[in-house]
C-alpha cells in the first residue's frame, strides 16, 4: 500500500511486522480500526518533522481490562481499536506526516521445535514407565500366585515345627534355623574381611599394578558361578582344611562367594565421601587411620552396611554353593529343648531352605503341594525382610548425612 | 637470620607435567611471604611440598630439597609432627561433616587435647582470629558443612590456626569472602605475623603488595624472581614480573 502521493500528508503506521504508508489520516485510521484488536497492547502517535497533532502522542489500549471505554490513557485504555480510531478522527483531521506507531503484545507462542521436543519428553518417559512396569509385574505376580498356592499351609505351626513323614507333612523349622545358622556364619566370615580389604583397597593402596591386579582379581571372583564356588568349598573346606560336609564348610564357601561383592561396595561407599574431606584432616596432621575413623567411615557406614545385608539375602537364596559342602537332605532334629533352637553343630550337615525347596521338588514324589510353595515363600519372606531391613537402614542413616 | 622455609633446587613432576622446575628460596621467620603468578603455574604445588601432602598425588615425584628450619622434610620419619606445625588453606572452602565447634577442635582432639575448657577457649580464639566468631558463636553445634561458602573458608582458616601453626600456608584465602571480611582477615594476618610464618597464594596482586615482606614471581613452574615487596612492585628486575605486577600480562 505504499503509494505516496501525497508526501506532505504521509501517515505511517508501523509496527513489528513492518511499516504501513496512507496518503491520508483517514484512511490510515480506517486501517487502523480494522487491525486485531487482540494483538496490539498501545498506540502511539509520533509527528514529524513537519508534523503536528492537537493532542499528546502516548495512548494505551488494552482489551483484556474489561468493561472500559477510555480514552487512551494509560490508567483508563482504549477497549479497542476502533474506538481508538473514531477518538484520533475527531482531533487529528489536520494531522500529517504522523507516524501510528502499534506496539503488539507479546504472546509466548511455541514453535514446531518446542512442541515436538513437548512431546517426545512424554513419549521418553512413557517408554521407562512401561519398562518399570515390566519389572513391577512380574514381582507382584510372582509373589501373588506363590501366595495364593501357599495359603492352605501358611501358619504358626508350619514356621516352628519340623518336617515329619519324610518331609510329606509338618513345618519348615529345621531347614528354616539351618538357612540362618548358614547366613549369619558366612556374615561373620566375609563381613570383616570384605570391609576392611575394601577399606584398604580404597584408602591405603596405591595405584600400581599390584592393586589393579587385586581389583581384577576381586572383581572376576564376582563373577564367578557360584557352581563353581561349591566346587572349589568342597576341594578348600570340605576335603583340604578336613572340615567334611557341614555348616562351617558351607558357610565358609557361602562367606568367599559374598566376599567380592562386600569389597565392591564397601569401595564405591568409601568412595563416595568426597576426597576435599580427607585432604583437610590430613592437611592438619591427621593420620589415615583417624581420618577414615572420623570422617569417612561415619559418612559411607550407610552404604557398606547395604552392600553386607544385600549379600545376606543372597547368600540365604542361593542353593550350589551348599549343595556339596554341607546341605542335608532331611534331618531328624530335636522338637524341642536347645536341640530345638540349635538343631546343628558346627560339623554337622544341615538343611537350608532353598535346598528343602529343591528336595521336595525333585526327590519326594507325593509332597503336598500347598507344602512346596509354603517354603517358597518363607524363603522369598526372608530374602525381602532381609532387603527391607537394608533400605530401611540407608534412609536411616542418610538422613543423618552431614553434607 | 636463617630461613624458616628453604626450597632447595625443588624440581616436581606429575608424569610428563612439570609443575615446579628447579626452586631455589628462602623463607625468612616471622614475616609474610607472598606467591603470585598465573593460574596452574605450581603455586599450590609449592605449598603441598612444605607438608608433605604432595606424597598423596601417586603420580608425584620431588626432587631436591625441602627444609622447615634446616631440616628436610622427606627424611623426616614422623610426618604427622611436620603437618602439625604447618597450617594449610586451600581455595576450596571444605566444612567437615562435623559441627562447627568440631571441625575446629578436630585437629586440637586427635593431638590428644581432650580437656573442654581448654578446648572452648581455643575455638573461640581460632574462631575470632578467622572473623568467624561473631557469626557462629550462637550456633556452635550445627553443622559445619550448613555454613556458606565465605563462612566455610573463613571456618578452614580457623581449622588451620587450631592446632597452633609454625607456619600458615594460605592458598587464596579470599576468593569466596567479601572485601570487607577480607581486610579483617587480613588485620589479623598482620598481628599473627609475630608468631609464625605466613606464606600467601594470591591471585590478587594488591593484596601481596598490601600485606607481604617478601614476594615471589612464578610463573609456567619457574621461579622468575623474588625479593623484597616494595622493591619488587617498584622496581623489577624482571620485565615479566614488571608486567604482571601492573597488570599488563598476556
Amino acid at each position: 500500500m505504499n503509494n505516496a502521493t501525497m508526501p506532505s500528508r504521509d501517515i505511517y503506521i508501523t509496527s513489528s511486522t513492518g511499516e504501513d504508508c496512507y496518503p491520508t489520516w483517514d484512511e490510515a485510521l480506517d486501517a487502523l480500526a480494522k487491525l486485531p484488536s487482540e494483538d496490539v497492547k498501545s498506540v502511539r502517535l509520533i509527528p514529524g518533522e513537519t508534523g503536528s497533532i492537537s493532542r499528546g502522542s502516548n495512548y494505551y489500549f488494552d482489551t483484556h481490562l474489561m468493561g472500559l471505554s477510555g480514552n487512551g490513557t494509560e490508567q483508563d485504555p482504549w477497549p479497542d481499536l476502533a474506538a481508538a480510531a473514531a477518538d484520533l478522527a475527531q482531533d487529528g483531521a489536520a494531522a500529517k506526516n504522523v507516524t501510528i506507531e502499534i506496539k503488539r503484545r507479546v504472546i509466548f507462542t511455541a514453535t514446531r521445535r518446542e512442541d515436538w521436543k513437548r512431546i517426545q519428553q512424554y513419549i521418553v518417559q512413557f517408554i521407562f514407565f512401561l519398562m518399570v512396569m515390566a519389572l513391577v509385574i512380574p514381582v507382584v505376580a510372582i509373589l501373588g500366585y506363590l501366595f495364593y498356592k501357599a495359603m492352605p499351609a501358611l501358619s504358626y505351626s508350619f514356621v516352628f515345627e519340623n518336617p515329619r513323614d519324610r518331609m510329606t507333612a509338618g513345618g519348615i523349622w529345621a531347614p528354616l534355623a539351618g538357612t540362618f545358622f548358614l547366613v549369619l556364619i558366612s556374615l561373620l566370615i566375609a563381613a570383616p574381611i570384605g570391609v576392611f580389604a575394601g577399606i584398604y583397597l580404597n584408602e591405603y593402596a596405591k595405584n600400581n599394578w599390584l592393586n589393579r591386579l587385586i581389583g581384577l582379581a576381586v572383581v572376576n571372583l564376582a563373577g564367578v558361578p557360584s557352581i563353581v564356588h561349591a566346587l572349589f568349598g568342597l576341594g578348600a573346606f570340605v576335603l583340604f582344611a578336613n572340615f567334611g560336609e557341614s555348616l562351617i564348610a558351607a558357610s565358609a564357601t557361602l562367606a568367599i562367594m559374598t566376599l567380592p561383592v562386600i569389597i565392591t561396595s564397601t569401595r564405591e561407599a568409601l568412595a563416595a565421601v568426597p576426597m576435599s574431606f580427607r585432604e583437610a584432616c590430613w592437611n592438619m596432621g591427621a593420620t589415615k587411620w583417624q581420618t577414615i575413623r572420623t570422617i569417612v567411615l561415619p559418612n559411607s557406614i550407610s552404604g557398606i552396611l547395604t552392600g553386607v545385608i544385600l549379600q545376606v539375602a543372597r547368600a540365604a537364596g542361593e542353593t550350589a554353593p551348599i549343595l556339596f559342602t554341607g546341605a542335608a537332605f532331611y534331618l531328624k532334629v530335636a522338637d524341642k529343648g536347645a536341640g530345638y533352637w540349635f538343631p546343628y553343630g558346627l560339623n554337622d550337615k544341615v538343611m537350608a531352605l532353598s535346598m528343602h525347596l529343591y528336595t521336595l521338588m525333585t526327590q519326594v514324589n507325593n509332597a503336598p503341594e500347598e507344602i512346596v510353595y509354603g517354603t517358597a515363600v518363607v524363603l522369598i519372606g526372608l530374602v525381602l525382610a532381609v532387603n527391607s531391613l537394608s533400605i530401611g537402614l540407608r534412609v536411616y542413616l542418610r538422613s543423618r548425612k552431614k553434607w | 637470620m636463617t630461613p624458616h622455609v628453604e626450597f632447595r633446587n625443588v624440581t616436581v613432576q606429575y608424569g610428563n607435567h612439570i609443575a615446579l622446575d628447579d626452586i631455589s628460596l628462602n623463607i625468612l621467620p616471622k614475616t609474610i611471604f607472598g606467591i603470585i603468578g598465573p593460574a596452574n603455574s605450581g603455586k599450590t604445588t609449592f605449598l603441598k611440598c612444605i607438608n608433605r601432602t604432595i606424597d598423596f598425588i601417586d603420580a608425584a615425584k620431588v626432587e631436591g630439597d625441602v627444609l622447615v628450619q634446616g631440616e628436610s622434610v622427606a627424611r623426616k620419619r614422623n610426618v604427622y609432627e611436620l603437618r602439625r606445625r604447618i597450617g594449610m588453606v586451600f581455595p576450596l572452602p571444605v566444612g567437615l561433616p562435623l559441627s562447627i565447634y568440631e571441625n575446629v577442635a578436630y585437629a586440637p582432639r586427635r593431638a590428644g587435647m581432650n580437656d573442654p575448657v581448654e578446648l572452648d577457649a581455643l575455638v573461640e580464639r581460632c574462631l575470632t582470629q578467622s572473623v568467624l566468631w561473631d557469626e557462629v558463636k550462637d550456633r556452635l553445634h550445627s553443622l559445619g558443612t550448613k555454613l556458606s561458602g565465605g563462612q566455610q573458608q573463613r571456618l578452614t582458616l580457623a581449622r588451620a590456626l587450631s592446632h597452633r601453626p609454625e607456619i600458615l600456608c594460605l592458598d587464596e584465602f579470599s576468593i569466596a569472602i567479601d572485601p570487607v571480611t577480607t581486610m579483617k582477615i587480613e588485620d589479623v594476618l598482620l598481628e599473627l605475623k609475630d608468631q609464625m610464618t605466613i606464606i600467601l597464594v594470591t591471585n590478587l596482586v594488591q593484596q601481596a603488595h598490601r600485606l607481604t615482606d617478601q614476594t615471589a614471581f612464578i610463573n609456567a613452574s619457574k621461579l622468575i624472581e623474588y625479593g623484597d615487596t616494595e622493591e619488587m612492585f617498584s622496581d623489577p628486575k624482571n620485565e615479566l614480573t614488571k608486567r604482571y605486577v601492573t597488570g599488563d600480562f598476556g
